[in-house]
């Protein structure tokens, strides 16, 4: 828990940073008036509705809008039929606005209306006739990729929507040698972010064919490119402001883009601005939640331990049309290899189409479902090797200075002193009876290079303004993480100002530099530096200026200009001089940061990377063997982020990682039923409540790293990647048996004690 | 749509009169808000005769728009029938707690509503006044007439009162659920005991598991093996046993029929130990 212990932890290894500064937002939400993308509202607004397929697989024969068309205060009624757009996706372009001939899941958009209001939307939307031919489904990943399975998309063949297999090493000579091979299987249901906003927007057509979409994105630049492909609109007439943002965990990267385009096409066509929302139930049906995943794992050890191999046959489920789920099998696939000394990989990889809700990811993007499986083999092979856990990780863990399997160069990292740190904070050396332990370690990359190999980094501006203050204008998004304290508090260090003394701007295409957003655990390290690199620049701006205007050498330091002869010179009175002086330019700073030489080839080997983070936590629980029951008492988690620039969000990071990494790994998980989703209220997908949150400890090993600004390196992501690990392998210390299935609900600890077939 | 908050149970039942078929009772209506709401509400929640609690020659009246939350405080409840105080404390959130109510959770007929699981085991017995000004008494475990479908009309007819012998000495009893987490969740299995004792030996049981039936059900095969009987050790396997060889249904959502059969084993016998501990402890005299 948050308390005294952490404060002098802090100052015990004097953690630097400005401490506990928060952004005037956070206020604003604490008191209830931010304002919302689902509390927008515009002149004239209309309200947006989307009829959805209720066939999981259907041609459609024909679409009647005339019913829905006359009804008094519709606007518009659209369907494929009626508008021009180009196939658009995140990796690959297999979606369509709307259906044009057949729809591939329940919820698949078939057409669109505008009303002036709710109601009437809904009105129209019954009135609508669509005639459909059901057409053979198919739910299930494995029986997708059997040759007699239905096909869902012409362009991929076999319903393979993304593949891989990779060799790196001998692997197959390791397994010949070893001492001892563990195998298991494991399987991991969707999961969805459930952040508390169901994503809203307002599309607002320009004059000039341009569009304004009002709505909270972490990549608001990435999203706007893909909507002016889609909607053959050149990108710069199209413009995303985003209001505060409820919550994204990484599903707001790209949220719903069929919403910002058909809320786009509507408002373009009836010239009104047009808002959608989604409701819960959709956000479950229709949102974007993490792939599933099926996961045969295979580990070779020698006997004292060293691991020398590990094999993966991996099958993803991308639902029907494919979002972020290759990337995001891809890192599941693999990112897992690199926290220990591994030399030899064999991976097989296939990601099927299915007549089920399209997939994307959720905060470790995949690394933390598949933490689980490596981390429970770990504690296998450890059993098997009559070896403690904690001593087979120390003895494989990567250190700073290896180039991993797969090519990451880790400049930085304390994987072996957080094992230790988590280690002795849990009790490990006097675990009591009755409880079950476990420990587990993580890796992620900071600002991988997934997106776009040759966007790399990130920029920056830093304005001083006549009153003294600085403005910071990003593209990096702040959506409840804390960056934008986190640049006020970098700008401030290098200005010597306080981060009071700060605006940070971000939400406004327009305006703010072009950037990747919120993904990929970049803020901070990438984005901050940029920052950082900004305000250097503004900082040489300032002191020129100032020495032009005294007419000798002038220095800043802890915020205050001094000349040579010993006089301060205001801020203000430098911003005043080159405003006049230019007619109304303000002194500004402009930062880019472009990492070295961050690279892969085609195999997908090198540095993918900046920096990584690593991670240790270790969880105490207490199993009722009569039914099974969880109760996780504690959860220890230590990281190494580098420098933590603000240690009150770093502690706000950590214990919402874990919480929702708890929610993984114990309560949540969506079900099927013939392709309709069982389970898409909050009442039913069950996220933990308060009080089912454990004691949360926090330690931070500060490595420094050479890449992030002032040594310091992501948190966001990393949090949730070692938690499902630990608290797998402390469920199986006290079942006395591994639990393979994900969650790990009482049913299916109490069928693996009594030796049932429920836990796979 | 009219809300009409009664100043009297009379009144309550003269504007149902008067609205012939119309009108609809509401106590708390946490769980009705979230349907479609009829056009016209008569609210019972603070009626002087719904929400008195009181105790009279051995006999518990408990108001139907007691709430749960002051039931779960209330220290004649918790001393005279510690099943329904440990049951309401448990039930939704504290802010359903604070709004909820016993006699909405009865009428609202759900077959593992937590304060009526615990009201059957006490053996409740509703008073319910009609329209036509006729007042009946019924068990609780009478008015279901299906899953979620009570045998109240709530357009005509009013629970005003629930009513049962408080514990005396040489009785206890005891309430669980289980969830799959800690609040707001319907309970996979919800378990509620009587117990008497004289001297140790168990003179009269009522055990009462959900969701079995559409009503809390009481589980009589299993009431027997502890009938006159001084328990030892070897009895609770027993029970537990011949309390899983209940039907019950399993559901994608919730568990499997087998694994909800092994719940009402272990939380009978848990519930009927935690009751008959108490009951000995209260022999004596001691409440």
């Amino acid at each position: 828990m948050w308390g005294k212990k952490q404060e002098q932890n802090r100052s015990e290894r004097n953690i630097s940073g400005c401490g506990s500064y928060q952004s005037p937002e956070v206020w604003a939400k604490v008191t209830g008036k931010a304002v919302y993308g689902i509390d927008l509202e515009f002149p004239g607004m209309l309200y947006g509705k989307i009829l959805r397929s209720p066939h999981p697989h259907a041609r459609i024969k024909g679409i009647d809008l005339s019913a829905a068309r006359a009804i008094p205060g519709v606007r518009a009624v659209l369907s494929a039929q009626d508008v021009h757009c180009n196939p658009y996706g995140i990796v690959v372009d297999d979606e369509m606005p709307l259906a044009v001939d057949r729809v591939r899941y329940i919820g698949d958009e078939v057409a669109v209306v505008a009303a002036v209001d709710q109601k009437t939307a809904e009105r129209a939307m019954a009135a609508i006739k669509v005639e459909y031919e059901p057409l053979p489904a198919v739910f299930n990943p494995v029986g997708a990729l059997d040759e007699q399975a239905p096909q869902l998309h012409e362009d991929f063949p076999g319903n393979v929507a993304w593949e891989r297999d990779l060799i790196r090493g001998d692997p197959d000579t390791a397994f010949r040698e070893a001492d001892l091979v563990v195998e298991d299987s494991f399987s991991m249901p969707s999961v969805h972010p459930a952040y508390l906003e169901p994503i809203a927007c307002v599309a607002v057509s320009e004059y000039g064919n341009g569009v304004t979409l009002h709505t909270a994105l972490q990549s608001p630049d990435l999203v706007r490119d893909i909507i002016s492909r889609a909607l053959n609109l050149s990108s710069s007439l199209v413009r995303v402001i985003g209001p505060v943002m409820g919550g994204g965990f990484g599903g707001r990267v790209f949220g719903n883009l069929k919403l910002y385009i058909l809320s786009s096409l509507l408002s373009m066509h009836t010239g009104f601005p047009v808002k959608m929302q989604l409701t819960r139930e959709e956000e479950f049906t229709v949102g974007r939640p993490m792939i599933a995943a099926e996961i045969n794992l295979k580990m070779a050890l020698r006997r004292d331990g060293t691991i020398l191999a590990r094999e993966s046959e991996i099958i993803t489920d991308n639902g029907a049309y494919s979002a972020q789920a290759p990337w995001v099998s891809k890192t599941f696939s693999e990112r897992n290899d690199s926290v220990y000394r591994i030399p030899n990989i064999k991976t097989r990889a296939r990601l099927a189409y299915t007549n089920k809700v399209p997939t994307a990811q959720y905060r470790a993007y995949g690394n933390q479902s598949a933490n689980f499986a490596c981390e429970s083999l770990m504690d296998q092979a450890a059993k098997r090797l009559n070896m403690d856990p904690l001593e087979l990780r120390l003895k494989n863990c990567t250190q700073a200075g290896d180039t991993t399997v797969h090519g990451l160069e880790i400049k930085s990292c304390a994987l072996t002193k957080c094992l230790q740190r988590a280690a002795s904070e849990i009790g490990w050396d006097q675990r009591k009876s009755g409880r079950g332990y476990g420990i587990s370690s993580g890796i992620h990359a900071n600002g991988s290079l997934v997106a776009n190999k040759n966007f790399r980094g990130a920029s920056a501006r830093v304005t001083l303004e006549l009153d003294g203050r600085v403005n910071v204008f990003t593209g990096e998004q702040d959506y409840g993480q804390g960056a934008h304290a986190a640049f006020a508090c970098i700008a401030g260090r290098v200005l010597g100002l306080e981060p009071d003394q700060i605006t940070v701007y971000s939400r406004d295409s327009l305006v703010t530099p072009f950037s990747q957003g919120a993904l990929a655990m970049r803020q901070t390290t990438v984005g901050g530096r940029a920052v950082q690199v900004a305000a250097q620049e503004l900082q040489k701006a300032i002191i020129q200026k100032a020495s032009e205007i005294s007419g000798e050498p002038v220095s800043l330091e802890n915020g205050l200009l001094k000349n040579a002869s010993g006089r301060l010179i205001e801020l203000t009175e430098v911003a005043t001089g080159y405003h006049h002086q230019t007619s109304g330019l303000n002194l500004v700073g402009e930062g880019k940061y472009v990492p070295p030489a961050s690279d892969y080839d085609e195999t997908s080997y090198g540095n993918i990377s900046v920096a990584y983070s690593f991670a240790a936590h270790a969880a105490e629980v207490e199993i009722d063997k009569k039914t099974g029951a969880i109760t996780v008492h504690r959860i220890v988690a230590v990281h190494d982020s580098g420098h933590i620039v603000n240690l009150l969000t770093s502690r706000g990071q950590v214990y919402g990682g874990v919480t929702q990494g708890l929610g993984m790994g114990c309560y949540e998980g969506y079900l099927f039923e013939g392709g309709r989703v069982a389970n898409s209220s909050l009442a039913d997908y069950r996220i933990p409540t308060a009080l089912d949150v454990p004691a949360i400890d926090q330690v931070f090993i500060e490595t420094e790293d050479p890449e992030g600004p002032f040594g310091s390196k992501g948190l966001g992501e990393i949090v949730m990647v070692p938690v499902l690990g630990a608290i797998g392998n402390a469920v199986a210390d006290a079942a006395g048996v591994p639990v393979t299935a994900l969650p790990l609900t009482a049913e299916k600890v109490y069928q693996a004690m009594s030796g049932g077939e429920c836990s796979k | 749509m009219s809300y009409i908050i009664a100043s009297d149970l009379n009144q309550a039942l003269q504007i149902l009169r008067d609205s012939k078929g119309q009108a609809r009772v509401i106590a708390g209506a946490t769980d009705l808000f979230l349907q479609t709401l009829p056009a016209e509400l008569v609210d019972l929640a603070g009626l002087y005769e719904t929400t008195q609690l009181e105790e009279t020659g051995g006999l518990l009246s408990i108001g139907s728009a007691v709430t749960h939350a002051s039931a779960a405080r209330s220290l004649l409840i918790r001393s005279q029938a510690a099943a329904l105080a440990e049951a309401c404390a448990m039930i939704g959130s504290p802010q359903v707690r604070n709004i909820g109510t016993i006699g909405g959770n009865v009428a609202n007929a759900a077959p593992a509503a937590d304060a009526a699981v615990a009201l059957v085991a006490l053996g409740a017995k509703a008073v319910i006044t009609d329209i036509a000004g006729q007042t009946r008494v019924e068990a609780v475990e009478e008015l279901y007439a299906g899953y979620n479908r009570s045998t109240i009309d709530s357009s005509s007819e009013i629970i005003g009162r629930l009513l049962f012998k408080s514990c005396a000495a040489g009785e206890g009893s005891a309430f669980m659920r289980f969830a799959p987490r800690r609040a707001l969740a319907l309970p996979l299995v919800n378990a509620a005991a009587r117990v008497r004792v004289s001297g140790r030996r168990i003179e009269a049981v009522r055990l009462v598991a959900a969701p079995v039936k559409p009503a809390p059900t009481r589980l009589f095969e299993t009431e027997a093996l502890l009938q006159e009987v001084i328990p030892g050790p070897e009895i609770w396997p027993k029970v537990e046993e011949a309390a899983a060889e209940v039907e019950v249904r399993g559901s994608m959502l919730r568990c499997s029929e087998q694994y909800r059969r092994h719940l009402v084993g272990t939380l009978a016998g848990r519930v009927l130990k935690e009751a008959y501990q108490r009951a000995c402890a209260a022999e004596g005299g001691e409440t």
